[in-house]
């Protein structure tokens, strides 16, 4: 009972430590500007306004960024996804020569530096035509995201028992009406932990969102956000910048909350005994 | 309905070991075949074959009189149920049963409701249609599984050890269910055990495997009294039959603990002076004082050391230590290894009436027939009086009971 309580007050406290900059965030982004330059600073706002979410989103910056955060972290997700579905599947079913290199390359590739390959793809981007453009943002996501993927979605497909294959096949399904039918609806889990993982890091990446950009036609928000400035040279950006942040962090929360119990893996319980 | 004919079917895998080595096999339309054997001595990958999810390495697999080999699984139209039942856990009871017929495709949705529901009722399912299996007990995922197979008009059953997920009381009781269903079907039934006891009451014949090789095909009877060899002989039957060393000298058979007048069919197959190992079930033993007169005259007595006895209530076991020469205890371990089991010191087991007195630690006075010795060859393990007069029956055809 008592080591129970010690365990919820740890608890607490590490849940306020984490939330600190979250509330802070928060609470900056309702703060008039003034409050800012002001001489007494205090963690709640002296007057609540929304006055910095309209001011953001009058601003084509921020607008233009927000669609090109969106559709650049879901399609790189979408392909992603699909690609390592195939990929995982295979390498935890099917034998064929070089698996194990294939496995350790995609995660050599998980471990290279980005910053190294930033310079070199800056220079082939223009080079190409690509640069500042969706798909220069999305190729390189693609290259991080996949490795990721296909190691945790083939955790996943491993998980689940071959003989739910085997069944389908003598219950006279194709391998394909095998896969469709018995093998996705099962790894779903595993699908969607990834596809959400993926989406994060799309959408969280600053480094190649301020490298391979230089106007609003595929700038993401994170990168968005270095060009922020006040409404007049005297005024402090800073509450523009973390209205703009709260209103990128909220899709990460929300999404998080939703697939909460999708996460969690146990949609296999049943299948075999147990 | 087909018939099954496996013709000198070989697996061998990547290292060159056959899994499966040279078996042929005649299931007829309607059978109920058994595939038995300690583990890993290939049955499951047999049945793997017939079903097709083990490629065949040599040899030819025949279903109703096509040749199979080269079919993808969906073609043979067989039924199978996994040891684990492999439902789909995504998927209500229904959904599960329906599974193959939505696969067909030919059904409408009216027809596979009836379907699913007449197997259901077939199962006593009907009430668990709408979950889903893992809301389900083991016998009733075991039965879902068993309506998957049903449900549609599949050529044969196979079934790989079924039961041996269940408890021991459920376990008896599917067994039973499982005789029943293929008895009203009548539909060629393959089934992998390594239990003796499912092997025993369920099939028509059994087909005894040892490291990929057959060894015996015969009605659980013959396979009873009739073994082949000493690996037969050994794996069929509870308690197992013992094998004793002995010696045929001077028109006597020696035992460690007693002295035989020889058997005209056993002076027939075996040289004076020539070691033997002989092979008694428990079940030929009684204790001298509860036999009946009737028989009594047939039979030798001769006085034992018991080391302990086991009383079950509606049987007894004594137990009695003999010494074996060397060699043949060697070989006697090694048979016992590749039966699964373990010996640790060579005894006699011996099955009693329950109403005898036997003491532990005491000295005892068996009865034995001996027309129910068999004699086998120490060095091939072939049974070498097989076929001859003993107390069983004329082997049984091997057809439909």
């Amino acid at each position: 009972m008592k080591q129970s309580r010690w365990w919820t007050i740890a608890g607490v406290a590490i849940v306020v430590y984490s939330f600190f900059p979250l509330l802070w965030m928060i609470s900056l982004s309702l703060k008039p500007p003034s409050d800012i330059v002001s001489g007494e600073p205090q963690f709640l706002p002296t007057s609540w306004s929304f006055e910095n979410f309209t001011q953001v989103f009058s601003e084509p910056l921020f607008t233009r960024a927000l669609i090109n955060s969106i559709g650049i972290s879901l399609i790189a997700t979408l392909l992603s996804v699909i690609v390592a579905m195939f990929a995982a599947y295979a390498i935890a079913r099917l034998d064929f020569p070089g698996k194990k290199v294939l496995l350790s390359l995609a995660l050599g590739i998980a471990m290279f530096p980005q910053a190294a390959l930033v310079g070199p793809l800056f220079n082939m981007w223009r080079n190409i035509g690509i640069y500042d453009t969706w798909i220069g943002l999305i190729i390189p996501y693609l290259t991080f995201a996949l490795p990721l993927s296909i190691w945790t979605m083939s955790a996943f497909f491993r998980q689940i028992p071959w003989e739910m294959e085997q069944a389908a096949q003598v219950d006279g399904a194709t391998s394909w009406q095998a896969f469709r039918k018995v093998i996705v609806p099962l790894a779903a889990p595993g699908v969607f932990t990834t596809a959400i993982l993926t989406f994060f890091f799309c959408w969280n990446d600053f480094l190649f969102a301020i490298s391979l950009t230089s106007t609003n036609n595929a700038r993401t928000v994170p990168a968005a956000l270095a060009f922020f400035q006040g409404a007049s040279m005297f005024e402090s950006a800073v509450p523009y910048v973390m209205a703009a942040s709260v209103v990128v962090t909220i899709p990460v929360v929300i999404l998080v909350l939703a697939f909460q119990r999708r996460i969690v893996a146990g949609l296999t319980a049943g299948a075999v005994k147990g | 309905m087909a018939e099954i004919t496996i013709k000198n079917v070989f697996k061998r895998y990547g290292d060159g070991f056959p899994a499966v080595n040279d078996v042929s096999l005649d299931i007829a339309d309607g059978e109920f075949m058994i595939l038995v054997g300690p583990s890993g001595c290939g049955k499951s990958t047999l049945l793997r074959m017939i079903v097709g999810l083990e490629d065949i390495s040599s040899g030819d697999m025949i279903i109703g009189g096509k040749r199979v080999n080269d079919k993808a699984p969906r073609d043979r139209n067989l039924a199978m149920v996994f040891q684990n039942y492999a439902l789909y856990p995504h998927l209500s009871v229904f959904e599960n049963i329906a599974f193959p017929l939505r696969l067909q495709g030919k059904h409408s949705n009216e027809e596979i409701r009836k379907l699913v529901n007449d197997a259901a009722d077939t199962l006593e399912l009907q009430e668990h249609l709408e979950r889903k299996p893992s809301q389900l007990s083991g016998g009733q995922r075991q039965r879902v599984a068993m309506g998957r197979a049903i449900v549609r008009q599949a050529d044969a059953f196979l079934f790989d050890e079924p039961l041996s997920n269940l408890d021991a009381k459920l376990r008896g009781q599917m067994r039973t269910e499982i005789l029943r269903l293929q008895r009203r079907l009548g539909v060629t039934t393959v089934y992998v055990t390594h239990d003796q006891t499912e092997a025993m009451t369920l099939g028509d014949r059994v087909a005894v495997l040892k490291k990929g090789v057959l060894q015996q095909v015969a009605s659980p009877r013959e396979l009873y009294e009739q073994p082949v060899n000493l690996f037969v002989a050994g794996f069929i039957g509870s308690p197992p039959m013992n094998f004793i060393p002995a010696v045929l000298r001077d028109g006597r058979l020696e035992l460690p603990f007693a002295s035989i007048p020889a058997r005209p069919e056993w002076t027939n197959v075996a040289g004076e002076g020539q070691l033997l190992i002989t092979g008694i079930r428990p079940g030929s033993f009684e204790d001298a004082s509860l036999v009946d007169p009737g028989k009594a005259g047939r039979g030798i007595t001769f006085d034992v050391t018991v080391d302990v006895t086991e009383w079950l209530g509606n049987e007894q076991y004594a137990f009695v230590p003999y010494e074996a020469p060397t060699d043949i205890a060697a070989q006697l371990a090694e048979l016992a290894h590749e039966l699964d089991s373990e010996q640790m010191r060579t005894q006699l087991c011996v099955s009693l009436d329950p109403m005898s007195r036997v003491p532990a630690g005491g000295t005892a006075t068996l009865w034995l027939d001996p027309s129910r010795i068999h004699l086998f060859d120490p060095k091939s393990g072939e049974n070498l009086t097989r076929g001859s007069a003993m107390a069983s029956s004329e082997p049984v055809a091997s057809s439909n009971r």
